[in-house]
């Protein structure tokens, strides 16, 4: 290709969960020279867009032939296979990998169980009043961050969706808007933020009950008295905002823990009854938002699904940390950039990995195949944290699709199981 | 070149006036043909009766709202889950039901009842990407989807500075970018006010938001606009105040404003509400049929609710409050970027329940008074009224006033008094009416010409019934299922998934209202103009602009 440089506008980045879409990807020499637009968070992630091209099997440089086929073997010939969604890859990736855990009658996963099941599974008790970006951006008059500064995990949050830009019911931007913060321990709301509570990490679960009290305009315990004080001035503003905006981080939930996640739930559920109010769940990226929504409507669950039984079995007290720790895996299949995966158990347990740099993971899988990245190499549909869908726009040429590679060894397990053809 | 003829079978075809007629159907490449050697392949379905395909005009399936509901309610479907059918054309995918179906389930258990082409009623464009997805994995049934614009604030906009132009300029251009198939409204303006934080319109003349605008204004625009680009179907009109008693004055105001113009009104059960807010309920559901039944420019679907579990799920985001205040129940609502709402809450209807005993009396009476069959069709609002699962219940109770008024007796009759189904209405449906309100009706509300019939160049997709005086039996357990020719279904055994079909349109529009739009987007969007537009779908459009 020649030197000349080319621009891809309207690029999307898989960075974090903001997946902004309006980034300008400069090429020159088919490697990316700048990615305009992008946070450092999301440079990091185009970087100079090589990522390695290699098909090996125990370490060794095979074909592509090859390489499928010991992977078809070795998934096909498992009792308890895992497949995993891990970070990276397109929607229609996604589809194509759960199509073969369903014919495995696999475990299948994404990462979310292990690091944001608090938000999903309280999502699952209660519901939850949210809001796509957009409607934030343009609406907010109060933005709330509770226990989260953006700016690391999430760098144009604030300037792309609120509390900065401007909104058609909000013109005057940063200006129109009150940002209130609470500091739950070392998790710190953005410096600017006033009203501001500062809570203990004990006094989190209390606090927003105080809140809720407050806000129901009940008597609030004997007990509760000291905290209810702290955080009546908030409760005041919240009451008074047009349209509240909650921020949380849905990546630091406790396994297993989801006592948090409903307490922000039901305290924006219930600003509801007075003003408009809507819970903002920040997620992290690669499209893992996008692998719950297609988990959600191939199987009707959001994660942890057991096929074993030629069935989707909802196994939310599990999910893929767990089977792997448990040692029921014989093989797993990671289909995404595996260094995202949970950390995996006994080096015993038999790896396919087919994703982005798959071929530098240690030690060695049984069969690694390095594809493009989403967003960078590869076409296709992500997810942004508020479900909104977004096309990928890829800027340099890079090795194999993993659609297509995914596409082919399902062929390769139908034939290794002796089934039908598609 | 692929034949069958289908012999012998009692075939109701009511778009070409055949009403139980013993005759053949001659299938060739997907297609019903005017004849085929008689040495092609045949389909005995002697002592059988023969249909076109069923076709859902109002249904929730693939939306993102969809995928909402699915989350949010686990505990429904996994009690229900559902192995991978054996498939002679490639592998069958397993998935789960309860009242809002994974994609996989959703395809399989439509076409198990006959079920060939549904229409997803409510999608938000900018999450339109996601229900093509959606529909990409729901096997053998052709889809379309509806495009919500009732609360679009760009077009509200464009009716505050009486560009009503432009408002269809806009119209036009959401459809192509959404592939969608026709103009949704959902509340006019209601949902914007609820995102105001108002929560009531007391009439269709309330300004909603913007000087000028109104309900009337919205419901105007929009059904001129879907007439001037000449769409197969009319405006898809979900009236303010679903759901509340004395509604029917918006109702009948709503029918009075379209007036000259064509348009079709969805669920009119939970819009056919007489008394008041907080004191009794009663039914108005003759004078919504009667306004209905006299004004021919008017068609409808029913939203019958169906006695059990159903998810309530609705871009009418205020209502979805409403019901999980007083029900506790556990709520999801989005307001959706300055496009529109969308909200769900599970439910129950319960026989014993007086307002859900007057919802399902109210949806009977729509049924039973309606004078035109074409115009009135068959329609849970699947999942809200309930499960499509319960359309062949809902057949029996429609051709079997025997078994109707027992079940009549069985319901809390609180508030059933002067209702017109209590007084006794002897009318059952025929096989040809059922034929009508579940096929012809919708094909020809829908401008679908190649669908809801059996005459010649008709899509081949064909149901064939074993008769039973048990209606429900017979409605739910087709004997065959052909889609495009190809037999999909055979003693409730799936054995193909065939490629499907999208549905939609591309209208032609002045290309000026993308530059204002580029100015619009760049202000508030929070997705780029150009990543707007999903990406062009394989199927030509159905209908498309000059």
């Amino acid at each position: 290709m020649s030197a000349a440089s080319a621009t891809v506008e309207h690029a999307t980045c898989l960075g974090c969960g903001c997946t902004c879409d309006d980034i300008a990807v400069v090429v020159r020499d088919d490697r990316i020279a700048e990615a305009r637009n992008a946070c450092p968070l999301g440079a990091a992630w185009f970087g100079d867009g090589t990522v390695p091209g290699e098909v090996r099997a125990r370490g060794a440089s095979v074909s592509l032939d090859a390489a499928l086929d010991a992977a078809a073997a070795l998934l096909a010939g498992a009792r308890r296979p895992l497949v995993q969604l891990a970070p990276d890859i397109s929607c229609e990736t996604q589809r194509a990998a759960l199509a073969i855990a369903d014919r495995l009658h696999a475990l299948a996963d994404g990462v979310t169980s292990s690091t944001a099941a608090g938000g999903v599974l309280a999502a699952q008790r209660r519901g939850r009043a949210g809001a796509t970006l957009g409607e934030i951006r343009n609406r907010a008059d109060l933005v709330l961050f509770w226990g989260v500064d953006p700016a690391r995990r999430y760098p144009r949050f604030t300037t792309r969706y609120a509390p900065d830009p401007p909104g058609l019911f909000v013109p005057e931007g940063r200006a129109g808007r009150t940002v209130a913060g609470v500091d739950v321990g070392e998790a710190a709301a953005p410096p600017e933020a006033e009203p501001r509570v500062r809570l203990e990490d004990g006094e989190e679960l209390d606090a927003l009950t105080a809140l809720r009290t407050l806000l129901a305009e009940r008597t609030p315990s004997s007990s509760a008295d000291a905290l209810a004080k702290r955080v009546a001035p908030l409760a005041e503003r919240l009451r008074g905002a047009r349209y509240a905006v909650v921020v949380y981080d849905g990546e630091s939930s406790v396994p297993g823990d989801t006592r948090r996640a409903e307490g922000v739930i039901a305290l924006v559920q219930q600003l509801n009854a007075r003003t408009r109010a809507a819970l903002c769940t920040l997620r992290a990226g690669g499209n893992r938002s996008g692998a719950e929504a297609v988990m959600t409507w191939q199987t009707g669950f959001p994660m942890c699904v057991d096929f074993s039984r030629g069935t989707p079995r909802y196994r939310p007290d599990d999910g893929a940390a767990a089977w792997l720790r448990s040692g029921e895996v014989d093989a797993l299949l990671v289909v995404g950039d595996a260094r995202a995966a949970p950390v995996l158990p006994a080096d015993d347990v038999p790896r396919v990995i087919i994703g982005p740099r798959a071929s530098t993971a240690t030690p060695a899988p049984a069969v690694a195949i390095d594809t493009g990245v989403a967003g960078i190499h590869d076409g296709g549909t992500a997810y942004r944290m508020d479900d909104v869908p977004l096309p990928l726009r890829p800027s340099v040429p890079g090795p194999r699709s993993a659609l297509d590679v995914v596409g082919a060894l399902a062929e390769r397990v139908r034939r290794a199981r002796g089934e039908r053809g598609a | 070149m692929s034949r069958l003829r289908i012999t012998g079978g009692e075939v109701y075809d009511p778009a070409n006036g055949v009403d139980g007629e013993v005759r053949d159907i001659c299938i060739e490449d997907g297609r019903v043909v005017a004849s085929i050697p008689d040495d092609a392949p045949r389909l005995d379905a002697r002592g059988l009766v023969v249909m076109p395909g069923g076709i859902d005009i109002h249904a929730h399936v693939a939306a993102s709202s969809v995928n909402g509901a699915r989350r949010m309610l686990p505990e429904e479907r996994v009690r229900d889950l559902a192995a991978a059918p054996e498939l002679e054309d490639g592998p069958g995918r397993s998935g789960s039901g309860g009242t809002v179906p994974s994609t996989f389930t959703t395809g399989y258990r439509y076409a198990g009842l006959g079920y060939t082409t549904v229409f997803d009623a409510a999608v938000a464009p900018v999450s339109a990407r996601d229900t093509h997805a959606q529909f990409d994995d729901t096997p053998i049934i052709d889809a379309g989807c509806f495009i919500l614009m009732g609360n679009d604030e760009y077009l509200l906009r464009q009716i505050a500075a009486g560009e009503r132009e432009r408002a269809r300029d806009y119209a036009a251009w959401l459809l192509g970018a959404a592939g969608g198939y026709a103009i949704k409204i959902v509340n006019p303006g209601g949902v914007e006010l609820w995102k105001r934080n108002v929560r009531e319109i007391r009439s269709i003349d309330d300004e909603v938001g913007h000087a000028g605008v109104t309900p009337r204004a919205v419901l105007e625009t929009l059904a001129d606009a879907a007439d001037a680009l000449r769409l197969p179907h009319p405006v898809h009109i979900h009236c303010n105040n679903l759901g509340v008693p004395g509604n029917v004055a918006t109702t009948l105001d709503s029918m009075r404003a379209v007036e000259g113009r064509r348009a079709h009104f969805t669920h009119l059960q939970f819009h056919s509400y007489a008394g008041e807010r907080g004191k009794a309920w009663s039914s108005a559901a003759r004078q919504v049929i009667e306004v209905v039944n006299e004004n021919r420019n008017l068609t409808a679907d029913v939203g019958q609710v169906m006695f059990g579990p159903a998810t309530t799920l609705t871009a009418d985001g205020a209502v979805e409050y409403l019901l999980h205040a007083s029900t506790g129940r556990k709520w999801l609502n989005v307001d959706v970027e300055l496009e529109t709402g969308c909200g769900v809450v599970p439910y129950e209807y319960r026989e014993r329940a007086a307002v859900s005993a007057l919802q399902w009396v109210i949806g009977l009476e729509l049924f039973l008074l309606s004078a035109d069959p074409w115009r009135v069709v068959l329609s849970t609002d699947h999942p809200n009224g309930g499960s499509f699962a319960s359309y062949p219940e809902l057949i029996r109770l429609l051709m079997d006033r025997a078994y109707r008024d027992e079940r009549l007796k069985r319901v809390n009759q609180t508030m059933l008094a002067g209702s017109a189904l209590a007084d006794g209405i002897a009318r059952e449906y025929t096989l040809g009416e059922i034929a009508i309100i579940t096929r012809a009706g919708p094909a020809r509300q829908l401008g679908l010409a190649h669908k809801g019939h059996l005459g010649p160049g008709a899509d081949a997709d064909v149901t064939i019934y074993t008769p039973n005086a048990d209606r429900a039996v017979m409605f739910s357990t087709p004997r065959y299922v052909l889609k495009g020719g190809v037999v999909v279904v055979e003693e409730g055994q799936l054995r193909r998934a065939p490629a499907t079909r999208r549905l939609h349109v591309r209208p032609a529009f002045d290309d000026a209202v993308t530059r204002d739009l580029r100015r619009w987007f760049d202000r508030y969007g929070t997705v780029s103009f150009d990543n707007y537009p999903v990406a062009p779908l394989r199927d030509p459009p159905v209908a498309e602009g000059a």
